[in-house]
């Protein structure tokens, strides 16, 4: 019995330290707070097609981590890949097939205001007081009918019918028309606040931004609390490349630019020499909010950098008309450093050193074009 | 016939008597009071001829039935030491011989020949013992150099061809194919045997060759036949690093082989020949499938034709003057150009009835025949559609059990709750 007593003590001592160490964790990562869409509706916004293109191509994807090799697509083993021979047009055909592909695969979940406690009374039947001691649920299971427009209500034990909440409404919703992927219950990834954090440090935002599309509806606050989370914890760590060319980049900027935190992102693209980027983003905030003072030129000057191809594609052959468009981006951003940046100083530095490399890629080039016998 | 008999009995009696006399009063000591004056002949076969000629007359052999291969395999008699497990004046007759088979004087006492009563289990000990000695014993080896089957040569490895002058053949390993013997006749010596081998000796990385090689002695031809092999190292080219480059049919003989470019992590599913040529080649995966004679040699000679008839991808795009494109299944089916030729053909150039599959056109448009699958007996059978509908309603009971066990763990459900005497019974 003495034995029995001495092997638990030391056991119950290391439990209470990992419970402590876990919610000094915890504590840290508390620090960051979800800040929720709950005031203005940013639907109409975010909609818009104009944010839509500036959100896509800030995206910048490319197609080989577009069509990266996934582990969610149910496939067990690998295949046999399958070859064909192709002419000229049939293969544009078949890269214009993949390109619409590539886009659905790039759709961004929507951002929508956060949805308001449905507590709408039907009607009170005195009558049925005390007929029964539980509530009784009515789902209106017609097939072809919305989930969010079935009518789902509930007979409470005091005779008022109404209509559910959003929580019973989703769980009867799942119970009858099952999403695949969706849970009842909810993931202890996003219950538990260790295990969050956890995928957090590991850096799985792309995990945990698709599984809260799968689990949570947009307009549900535990699924902006989640994104909101994720979305600060890579600003704070300067994550970005993970999640390009994913279809949560979009909704990140968005984000960021909403809240009014897009400082640094602003900074990773200036350090990236990414400058046209930089435009689109001052225009999106124009779009968003209005505030930046030279907000009209960005726009001009963001409808003349969506025609053009992606920046880093071809970093050493410049045009005269390149060098032009690149250093009309230059004078606009520093305007906006100027009036709107929250770091100007890092931003100033940035930006001095994508001048200096910059002089030097012009010279590289005009130099190239001088020794090939050009003009 | 009665007089005959009791003249007999007159015979056995005597010794019969002194028999049992002795048996029943062993304590009392009457030497020289009965004599037997019955001759007893002592000599006789089994103790003329020392253990080791009787043991050879029993297991030899004569010359011809050695050549028909008489006394080898099952029911061959082997030599068995009748001594082993036996000591002196211990016997069938459990007698005790004080200063023999035990001390003359135990404590105070002055032991005396006595017989004891009979160990039942010793003959059986013995026999077991004599057994033992008789079974087979191979010579094991272990499980990494065991070839294809029991410890013959087939499929074992025999280790890197010996080095030219100062070259050496670093990183190669030779693989047994075959090793048989063959019988010669010769005008003067008659009938004579030889050994002939194959093996395939690689590094793994694209070298790889095989030889045969012919001799008097089994390890002799085996040298012979891994040198040859390393004189005649071939190139190959590996598609991605770990397959071939596409399908293809190959024949030598009456042999076939259809043979598949596999997927990553496929493995190789093929003939064990074959198996071992990719193994030296450095091929990871791949499927084949043998028809027709399944003549070893042939086998080799065939898939190795195969393999160097291959064409790249750039060279299948160029002799059809078209863009090779691949389709992944894990990449969502983005159509990813492999290899493009110089100029492109247009739809209108290419002809009507030219083969562009291209499995078809690499097969040289040969169809593999894919046999039908039948229904499995037992599916046609009415007991078949009752078991269907009977577990019907069990057909998610894992998947449940596995959730319940991952969020509870255990299977529980809210009856469990209401109902708790069922677990504390079920626990019992």
């Amino acid at each position: 019995m003495m034995s029995v007593l001495i092997n638990k003590l030391p056991r119950n001592n290391i439990k209470t330290i990992i419970t402590r160490s876990s919610e000094i964790q915890s504590c840290r990562h508390l620090s960051i707070v979800p800040s929720l869409y709950d005031d203005k509706d940013p639907a109409p916004t975010f909609f818009s097609s104009q944010v839509q293109i500036l959100l896509k191509r800030l995206t910048r994807p490319d197609l080989s981590k577009v069509f990266r090799k996934r582990c969610n697509t149910g496939l067990f083993v690998l295949r046999t890949p399958t070859y064909k021979f192709l002419t000229d047009k049939e293969l544009e055909a078949e890269i214009a097939k993949a390109n619409e592909k590539a886009e659905q695969l790039l759709q961004m979940p929507p951002v929508v205001k956060m949805h308001q406690t449905i507590n709408e009374v039907l009607s009170e039947d005195p009558a049925l007081i005390g007929y029964d001691s539980c509530k009784y649920l009515f789902t209106d299971i017609t097939y072809g009918v919305k989930n969010e427009h079935r009518i789902i209500v509930e007979r409470d034990p005091d005779g008022v019918l109404r209509n559910c909440d959003h929580d019973i409404r989703k769980r009867l919703n799942q119970t009858y028309f099952p999403m695949n992927g969706r849970k009842i219950k909810e993931p202890i990834m996003f219950s538990d606040k260790d295990r969050f954090n956890d995928l957090l440090d590991n850096s799985k935002y792309e995990f945990i931004l698709d599984r809260a599309c799968i689990q949570y509806e947009p307009d549900e606050p535990k699924y902006q609390s989640v994104t909101s989370i994720t979305y600060q914890h890579i600003d704070l760590k300067k994550c970005y490349e993970i999640l390009r060319s994913t279809r949560h980049f979009g909704p990140m900027t968005f984000y960021l630019t909403w809240h009014q935190s897009m400082d640094n992102l602003m900074l990773e693209l200036l350090q990236g020499n990414a400058i046209r980027e930089a435009v689109l983003l001052t225009s999106l905030r124009q779009h968003i909010h209005g505030d930046v003072i030279n907000g009209g030129e960005a726009h001009n000057l963001a409808q003349q950098i969506l025609p053009t191809p992606k920046q880093s594609e071809k970093p050493e052959n410049l045009t005269e008309e390149d060098i032009q468009l690149d250093n009309k981006c230059v004078e606009c951003i520093e305007k906006f450093i100027v009036g709107n940046s929250a770091m100007k100083s890092q931003h100033e530095l940035a930006l001095q050193g994508f001048r200096e490399h910059y002089q030097q890629l012009i010279d590289l080039s005009r130099g190239l074009r001088k020794a090939h016998g050009g003009v | 016939m009665f007089s005959k008999f009791l003249a007999f009995k007159r015979v056995v009696q005597p010794s019969s008597s002194l028999l049992t006399r002795c048996l029943n009063n062993n304590n009392i000591v009457h030497n020289l009071k009965f004599i037997s004056t019955s001759s007893v002949y002592c000599v006789n076969f089994f103790n003329k001829l020392p253990a080791e000629k009787l043991w050879k007359s029993v297991t030899s052999v004569s010359n011809a039935g050695a050549k028909k291969g008489r006394g080898r395999g099952a029911g061959r008699i082997r030599i068995r030491d009748l001594n082993r497990g036996q000591v002196i004046g211990v016997g069938k007759i459990n007698m005790l011989w004080p200063g023999l088979s035990a001390p003359v004087i135990r404590g105070r006492e002055l032991l005396k020949q006595q017989r004891l009563p009979d160990d039942s289990e010793r003959m059986e000990k013995l026999i077991k013992l004599r057994d033992s000695m008789t079974k087979f014993r191979r010579l094991k080896l272990t499980p990494i150099e065991r070839g294809w089957s029991g410890n013959r040569m087939p499929g074992r490895s025999i280790g890197p061809p010996d080095p030219i002058g100062e070259d050496e053949f670093v990183g190669f390993d030779t693989k047994v194919l075959q090793l048989r013997s063959l019988l010669i006749m010769k005008g003067s010596l008659g009938r004579t045997k030889n050994y002939q081998a194959m093996v395939v000796t690689g590094n793994g990385q694209g070298l790889a060759g095989f030889g045969i090689g012919r001799s008097k002695e089994a390890p002799a031809a085996l040298r012979r036949a891994k040198n040859r092999a390393g004189q005649k190292l071939m190139h190959f080219e590996i598609c991605n690093g770990h397959t071939i480059f596409h399908d293809f049919y190959t024949a030598f003989g009456k042999t076939k082989i259809f043979v598949q470019m596999k997927n990553e992590g496929y493995g190789l599913k093929c003939h064990r020949a074959i198996k071992e040529i990719c193994q030296a080649i450095g091929i990871k995966d791949l499927r084949a499938k043998v028809e027709g004679s399944n003549n070893l040699q042939h086998i080799v000679k065939a898939f190795f034709i195969g393999l160097l008839q291959q064409r790249t991808h750039q060279q299948l795009a160029e002799e059809k003057k078209l863009h090779l494109v691949e389709y992944r299944a894990e990449n969502e089916y983005y159509p990813k150009v492999i290899a493009s030729p110089k100029e492109v053909r247009t739809k209108e150039e290419i002809p009507k009835d030219e083969t562009l599959d291209f499995i078809q056109y690499v097969m040289n448009d040969k169809v593999i025949l894919k046999k039908k699958k039948f229904p499995r007996f037992y599916e046609t059978m009415p007991h078949y559609q009752i078991y269907l509908k009977k577990y019907e309603k069990y057909r998610n009971h894992e998947k449940i059990r596995l959730n319940l066990k991952t969020e509870y763990g255990e299977v529980k459900s809210f009856l469990t709750e209401r109902y708790p005497e069922e677990k504390a019974e079920s626990e019992s």
